[in-house]
């Protein structure tokens, strides 16, 4: 789905480098190597995060605290699983440290990083309605859904970045998307109902 | 929908949509999915959410990131912020929390032993010490055997010393008693070592009498057979050289058990002189009144038997004195020597059995010791805890009933 594969080995422009190839590349000093993994990855990292951190800076913050853990992690990497699989175990550490904090802080400061909606006037109201659904879906069905939906990762992959088993992927991320089904349908009949309404008046 | 229904689950017809079956089980799952409008219905409203999915957009990277980035690398890939705090930030939740436990635990039972240890300590001291057993030498039989060349040897020093004793205390004016002032004490020490060469400390102890001008009152040898040597005898020494022959004693082994005591007899001496004094005068007396011959011979007689009956208590007397200023002059030193490397030698060495059995008790006694310890620990600080905890903990919970909201939140 849009910006959510890395390039990866199979880019829309067909690089004939691997991710894991470049990964050891870099391991070795080469700094381009690098350069391309973050063109790679930059926006579907962003974009994992901004779909999960209410606030924009928080979400740049964090995307870049993913490739310079990537940095230092690079000399102990060891391709046993793909790079895509390991960059995002990675993020999905960072932003449960992020929302650990966060709750820390909410909870003995009173603070919340939750910020108003700058941009919902800009948004769509469907995509707000979208948001709105996805957010009341169970948290770890939730990270199921988004991370097949958009960061399109595998059953197994999920199964390794969360750390849970394969089967359990697969039957709770049917329940998460029966779940939004019927959080959608509602949603349309809300529509539907209000927009009756607003012919009746007017007749 | 279920399986008895349909060839395949639900779930199945989601995978494949998916793409995440294969081979013949895939080809299976997409024969029943073609042929079944309720799966296609499924497929469809999954596809449907994915379509509509796909119109949360997210903005472009935001070119700062890049910039931040790559910053961060020409500089150095130590980057402080990469990675958390290095090795801490590596160790997972669970043995944080393993390592905090563990530290709480010791923490209890070190403590906890401390408190055992004082309230042991307390309670030794308001009902004394536990006795000391003298090792070897208690559990000895009495199979004395003493030797002729050490009795010798010993019987010249003592003839020898009392011939000293004797002139010093010519005129029955001993040094002593011609200083009232000075206390008189009669030194008693016992002294229960272990050394490693027995045959060295035996000739050593002959070398020290020697040396000090004491002798041995009594002395037992014993080399049973299957049991360390030892050696009990009664030394005296010269008070002033008391505690040079303790210190040098001292040096030829390990000390066991140490006990001095000192019996003052000031007052028992100064009464033994004035009675002595008396009778003497008495005695002078009747002397005198013998010499005038005055009276009847029945009188004479009398007076003779008298002065006879007053000489054997002056005699008698004088014996105690002497052997009271000999107290004095001499400190009595009590030893007993044991062989212990001998001993252990002798001894048969324990089986595994009785090894492995002393091993559990052991265990077992500092078990209980660690269990008292905590209990003890509890018992010392569990008041103060609970009024901690009272206090602290109402708002704990509350905070972390706020951080769990947060969390499921977030």
């Amino acid at each position: 789905m849009n910006e959510s594969k890395g390039s990866g080995d199979a880019a829309s422009n067909g690089p004939s480098i691997t991710d894991e190839e470049l990964m050891a590349a870099f391991a070795r000093g080469e700094k381009e190597a690098f350069e391309e993994l973050f063109s790679r990855y930059q926006q579907p990292l962003y974009g994992f995060f901004r779909r999960r951190v209410p606030d924009r800076a928080h979400a740049e913050e964090l995307t870049q605290e993913t490739f310079l853990a990537l940095v230092k992690a690079a000399p102990r990497y060891e391709a046993r699983a793909s790079l895509r699989t390991y960059l995002y175990a990675i993020a999905y550490q960072i932003l449960k440290g992020y929302r650990r904090k966060s709750a820390f802080r909410q909870a003995f400061f009173g603070s919340s990083d939750r910020v108003k909606e700058a941009t919902a006037r800009d948004r769509m109201e469907a995509e707000i309605q979208l948001r709105d659904a996805i957010g009341k879906l169970e948290r770890v069905e939730r990270e199921i859904l988004l991370l097949r939906e958009y960061e399109e990762l595998r059953y197994t992959e999920i199964a390794e970045v969360l750390g849970i088993p394969v089967n359990s992927v697969r039957s709770r991320l049917f329940r998460s998307r029966q779940a939004l089904r019927e959080l959608l349908a509602g949603r349309e009949s809300r529509v539907r109902g209000t927009e009756l309404r607003g012919i009746e008046e007017q007749a | 929908m279920n399986t008895k229904e349909h060839a395949v689950t639900q779930e199945e017809a989601m995978a494949l949509g998916d793409g995440e079956l294969s081979g013949a089980w895939k080809e299976f799952v997409s024969e029943h999915v073609e042929g079944c409008g309720e799966c296609q219905l499924l497929s469809a409203g999954f596809r449907d959410i994915s379509t509509e999915l796909g119109s949360w957009k997210v903005e472009a990277t935001p070119t700062k990131i890049e910039q931040a980035v790559l910053q961060r690398l020409r500089e150095g890939r130590n980057g402080k912020r990469a990675g958390g705090s290095a090795w801490f930030a590596r160790i997972p939740t669970w043995g944080k929390l393993l390592a905090a436990g563990a530290a709480a635990v010791l923490l209890v039972v070190i403590i906890g032993q401390q408190s055992y240890r004082r309230i042991e300590m307390f309670t030794r001291l308001e009902h004394g010490p536990r006795s000391l057993a003298v090792p070897s030498a208690s559990g000895l039989a009495e199979m004395a055997e003493q030797t002729r060349a050490f009795d010798s040897y010993a019987g010249a020093l003592k003839a020898r010393n009392r011939a000293s004793i004797s002139s010093s205390l010519a005129n029955n004016q001993p040094e002593s008693a011609s200083t009232p002032d000075a206390p008189m004490i009669a030194r008693t020490v016992s002294l229960s070592m272990v050394v490693k060469d027995f045959a060295e400390a035996r000739r050593a102890v002959d070398t020290i009498l020697a040396k000090h001008h004491g002798y041995a009152a009594e002395l037992n040898v014993s080399t049973s057979e299957g049991a360390a040597k030892t050696l009990q005898g009664s030394l005296r020494v010269p008070a002033g050289e008391l505690a040079a022959t303790l210190s040098e004693l001292k040096a030829l082994g390990r000390v066991e058990n140490e006990s001095q005591s000192g019996e003052e007899v000031t007052q028992q001496h100064a009464d033994l002189m004035a009675r002595l004094k008396n009778s003497r005068e008495t005695e002078q007396r009747m002397q005198a009144i013998l010499q005038q011959r005055t009276g009847k011979i029945s009188d004479v007689l009398e007076v003779e038997q008298e002065i006879a009956r007053v000489r054997g208590e002056i005699e008698q007397m004088e014996t105690e004195q002497k052997s009271l200023e000999h107290r004095v002059e001499f400190a009595t030193v009590n030893l007993n020597l044991a062989d212990v490397y001998q001993a252990e030698l002798t001894m048969p060495s324990p089986s595994v059995g009785t090894r492995l059995r002393n091993g559990v008790v052991a265990g077992l006694h500092h078990a209980g010791e660690t269990l008292l310890g905590i209990a003890l620990f509890f018992a010392e600080y569990g008041p103060a805890l609970a009024i901690w905890l009272m206090t602290l903990g109402a708002p704990a919970v509350i905070l972390w009933r706020r951080f769990k909201r947060a969390m499921a939140a977030a």
